[in-house]
């Protein structure tokens, strides 16, 4: 059984809702935090409904709508999304004032609004789906598991329709707490350099990816969701490379069939040596693409490698701006996106394309 | 009276976060539930708190709530009883 794509969707901090393609531009930035760029959420939300979401909300609902009208799905049969940090901005409001009213007269709406499946839930309600409605909260996994256990539902055959997605916010309460933690670069850095940085930290991100897959090839499907798989702390370099392989041969492919690798490289030295060392030793002189400079950094943010790998089998071309090394061949039939989360949270996702 | 439910208007669009809506917007005998303001039961829990918050009222009979909650007018004329009474 195949597992098609059948729409996408993704806000972040390039101009990936409008238009649902890939930009025509990056969106500049500089400094250790890239905001989300914000379509008008009018357009699938309505006005009553957007002044009780936060951002994350409105982020995650639009990816989901902008999902299902690209498959052409009104009513799913799942909603599983995926999110590490949750509804940051909420809960700070709930519980700011649960210290400074000393636990009294606390309003609902924040509340209600702060915990992680907020996401899933409203969309649900939008949609009017009472069907299976899942979150996974598995920090740099939460992804990761939100596709596996589509993909094992599809598989079963309990479904023929799910949306999967996953949403992460930055809110400037918890930018201050990751910073830190030593997270982010001191220096100034653009999106030009952030890849080719030699020095300690990565830029923070934020960002929303929404995939309607099925059992069926929709209208506009490019392209399978062939394989996925994740890898906790991995002893070593040496660890990963067997893995891969053994990954890529489960899935009857080659290293040779891999037409271009995208690597969660996000400029930070340490983290960015397991991906040359994969580079190197399994995929030398393969095609390489990055995709962090656009997106920055966050538990979730596979889901934009895998937007973008969808976009790339899609049209069929790899934006120079994101082309880190090779020559890309004339058809592009598999690509591999390999990401790693602070060296423990490895995933490796494979789409082919149709 | 009047200065009260300016206070009350202004005060229930930014509790609620109404984006669409100015203090001035809202008619005073406008019935803020349904088919008026489209305010639903998580907004009536909001009004509660801000009653109890900015007027130290608590709404004793949760059974009076329609009929308090009717339109800013009623909501100001709760308060000014209430204010008087203590």
């Amino acid at each position: 059984m195949y597992i098609y794509i059948q729409g996408t969707g993704c806000v972040s901090p390039q101009e990936t809702a409008a238009g649902n393609t890939f930009p025509a531009a990056v969106l500049p930035w500089e400094g250790p935090r890239l905001k989300a760029w914000e379509p008008d959420y009018k357009q699938w939300i309505d006005v009553k409904l957007i002044r009780r979401m936060s951002r994350v909300i409105k982020m995650g609902v639009a990816a989901a709508k902008l999902s299902l009208q690209e498959a052409g799905v009104e009513v799913p049969d799942a909603i599983i999304t995926g999110t590490a940090y949750g509804c940051l901005d909420d809960t700070g409001v709930f519980l700011s004032k649960m210290i400074n009213q000393q636990e009294e007269m606390l309003t609902p709406t924040a509340f209600i609004q702060s915990t992680h499946n907020t996401v899933a839930g409203q969309i649900a309600l939008m949609l009017g789906c009472h069907a299976y409605n899942n979150t996974f909260v598995h920090k740099a996994f939460s992804f990761e598991s939100a596709l596996l256990d589509s993909i094992m539902i599809l598989r079963e055959g309990r479904s023929s329709s799910i949306l999967a997605g996953a949403m992460d916010e930055l809110t400037n309460h918890s930018f201050n707490i990751l910073s830190r933690f030593d997270l982010y670069k001191k220096e100034p850095v653009t999106y030009e350099q952030l890849l080719k940085s030699s020095t300690h930290g990565t830029v923070a991100g934020e960002g929303a990816a929404c995939f309607a897959l099925g059992t069926e090839k929709g209208p506009n499907t490019k392209a399978k969701l062939t394989g996925l798989t994740t890898l906790y702390k991995p002893v070593g370099k040496a660890e990963i490379s067997p893995d891969i392989t053994s990954f890529l041969a489960a899935h009857n492919c080659s290293q040779e069939e891999v037409s271009l690798v995208i690597t969660g490289r996000n400029g930070d030295a340490s983290g960015d040596e397991w991906y040359e060392y994969v580079e190197n030793t399994l995929f030398a002189g393969k095609p390489v693409a990055g995709f962090k400079h656009l997106c920055g950094e966050y538990p979730t943010a596979a889901s934009f490698g895998m937007w973008l790998g969808n976009r790339i089998l899609a049209e069929q071309q790899v934006p120079a701006d994101v082309l880190l090394k090779g020559k890309v061949p004339e058809q592009i039939k598999k690509v591999l996106i390999y990401n790693h989360h602070k060296q423990t949270h490895h995933s490796l996702i494979l789409l082919t394309a149709c | 009276m009047e200065k009260l439910m300016a206070a009350l208007k202004a005060q229930i669009v930014e509790q609620l976060n109404l984006q669409e809506v100015k203090p001035e917007d809202i008619g005073d005998d406008q019935p803020l539930f349904k088919d008026g303001l489209g305010l639903d039961s998580i907004d009536a829990l909001e009004i509660i708190v801000l009653l109890q918050q900015h007027y130290g009222i608590r709404i004793a009979n949760p059974e009076q709530g329609p009929e308090i909650f009717h339109s800013v007018r009623t909501i100001a004329e709760f308060i000014t009883a209430h204010q008087t009474a203590k």
